[in-house]
Order: structure tokens, then sequence, then C-alpha cells
């Protein structure tokens, strides 16, 4: 465990601002959190089903992803989080966990009490309709994601995976040009998508064969956006990404 | 309760070699054999369909033999029979 620097805040600052603009003593009140910092390996839980945290975790760089087990072990992704998220916000209000985070590379987090969350929110109450935004935000993307899961075919849903993974990135400047990292391994995205790996390996085939993607490695690269997007039926309007769109 | 298979092609675009599982007659189950697109699985066997209860959730498996598979599947029916002994 260590102390945070002051470029550790700037995912969070960068994603906050993805969907609010902060004022200079909103973004000074984020960067004075008391941050300790930890660095993870890849397949390690963060928080477990029935935790009662003090604190909350903020991903620095790599990625995590929220889930919960079946009775008899079966795997259910429900989210990703990307750098700046803070993907067990909710626990400073809701004191026991309801699923469990897990890094899905090798990862660094930054710890924040729910303490100090609070003495900030009561400082700069717009920070505190910020990580409400936040939250509301992370429910319509669980909602699309249950729509995706529920009603969509394994080709038009492993799309839509894409392009929300491709938006979502790029907002929080990970991107380059129509390509990113995709770091999953199969059998987190057919965790994710409520299907096999056999299922995945087919549709991922697919839509190579098509054209629409390209993956070396984890090298994920769009090749034709237009016809993604539309396979994929992806509206991005879930994903609030306008500041604008907050401005109250 | 009688297994019984019958050798079949099913679309699924990469994976076409399969078998129709019967059990007394009825079609339970349509398996098929992975190929190389899965590497390491290739040769498998992949539960592709299955019909009913036990056999029909999003938790399809994969196994390294028919017989293996068949052996699941008699497994299955024979809980859903347990489960619910007046429905058959």
């Amino acid at each position: 465990m260590a102390a945070s620097s002051s470029h550790d805040y700037a995912p969070l600052i960068r994603k906050l601002e993805s969907t609010l603009q902060l004022t200079e003593a909103e973004r000074q009140g984020i960067a004075s959190l008391p941050l300790q910092v930890q660095s993870l390996r890849a397949d390690q839980d963060i928080v477990r089903v029935g935790d009662r945290p003090s604190r909350s975790c903020v991903v620095l760089s790599g990625y995590t992803a929220t889930y919960k087990v079946t009775g008899d072990g079966k795997r259910q992704i429900h989210a990703w989080h990307i750098p700046g998220d803070v993907p067990d916000l909710q626990s400073l209000h809701l004191r026991v966990l309801d699923s469990s985070i897990v890094t899905l590379t090798p990862s660094r987090v930054g710890f924040v009490t729910h303490d100090d969350l609070r003495v900030l929110c009561r400082a700069e109450p717009r920070i505190m309709e910020v990580f409400w935004r936040q939250t509301l935000i992370d429910g319509a993307i669980f909602r699309e994601w249950m729509t995706n899961i529920g009603r969509r075919e394994a080709y038009n849903r492993l799309a839509h995976i894409l392009c929300e993974w491709m938006v979502r990135l790029r907002a929080v400047g990970l991107t380059d040009g129509s390509a990113c990292e995709l770091p999953m391994t199969q059998a987190e995205l057919a965790d994710a998508m409520g299907v096999t790996t056999v299922h995945v390996n087919r549709v991922l085939q697919e839509l190579r064969a098509d054209g629409l993607i390209s993956l070396k490695g984890s090298r994920l690269e769009i090749l034709d956006w237009e016809q993604l997007q539309q396979v994929a039926d992806f509206d991005p309007t879930y994903l609030h990404q306008d500041p604008g769109e907050a401005a109250a | 309760m009688t297994l019984t298979h019958q050798s079949a092609l099913v679309a699924t675009g990469y994976d076409e070699e399969g078998a129709l599982i019967y059990a007394d007659g009825r079609l339970v189950a349509v398996l098929v054999r992975l190929s190389d697109l899965h590497e390491a699985e290739a040769g498998h066997w992949y539960l592709e369909a299955g019909f009913g209860i036990g056999l029909d959730g999003p938790n399809h498996e994969t196994f390294d033999s028919l017989d293996e598979a068949k052996g699941w599947i008699a497994d299955q029916l024979s809980r859903r029979e347990r489960a619910a002994p007046t429905r058959s």
C-alpha cells in the first residue's frame, strides 16, 4: 500500500469531467482526497459479496469487473470498470456489498475512505451531485446490459459490448484512433454475455469475417464503426457522456 | 429410459458435425463436435441445444466424448424425473 501522487487523481477527474464540467475548487477538492494506492495482480478480488467496506476504490490503471456467482458456481459479470471509475461507490450508502469486484488485468487502485468522501461532499455539494450522477449512469449501463443479454442474439450482443467499450475508453482518452485494448479473455466475455466460450469464439470469428473488427492479441481495431453500431443496435445516449446535459 | 443418437449436420456455421440425442424416442439434445476453431477444445462435444428442464439452461457443457455427453444427459434426465415424479 502506497500513498498517492498528484497524477493518480487524473483518471478520476477526467472521468467525472466527461459527464460534468468541474470548477477549479472541485478539482482541488478531489485532488486533496487521501488515496491509498495498491497494485494488484490480474484475477484478484478487490472486494467480495458480503463485505462491509469503510472505503471505496478508484480504478487508476488497468481494468476490473463486477460479478456475482450462482449457487452452483456460474459467474455472471455485470459491468466492466475502466480507469477513473469508482466501481463500489454505492457502498458509501449501502453498507453491505451485494456483488464482488475483480481485476481483469494487473491494476492500480486507490482506496478513499467513506469518511473522507463525506467531508468532501459536504464541502463541495456539486461533487455529491456528480457522484450521484455517476451511480445513476451505472444504473443506466446496467439496464442496457440487461436488455442486451436478455434480448439480443450473441453476435449483436458482442457487437454492443465492443461499441460500448470503445465509447467509454474514448471518453477517458484510452483509445488510439479506431483501436483500443480489449483485455478480457473469452471466458470473461462469455461470463458478461451469458453465453459459453464456444459461442464467444464463434461470434468473434463472425465479426472478423464480416470485416467489422480485427482482434490481434488484446488489441481491438474497429474496421467499420457504422456497420458495427448498426449490428449492435447501439445508441450511446445511456452513457450520458455530454457534460452539458447535467448543467444545473 | 434409453438414449440413442443419430448423426446430423448442424448449421452452426463452424461446428457442423453433430448428433441428435433421443430419450425413449424423443429429441432431448443436439450435440456438435467442436472444430479446429476452438483450438484446445477441438474434437470435444458441445451441448448446442437441449430441451426441457436440466438441459435448456444457458450453461452449455462441453464433453470429452459422445459417451460422456450421453452419460451427463442421462443424469440430467433422471434428476428431472426425481424432481417431478408425476410429470412423466
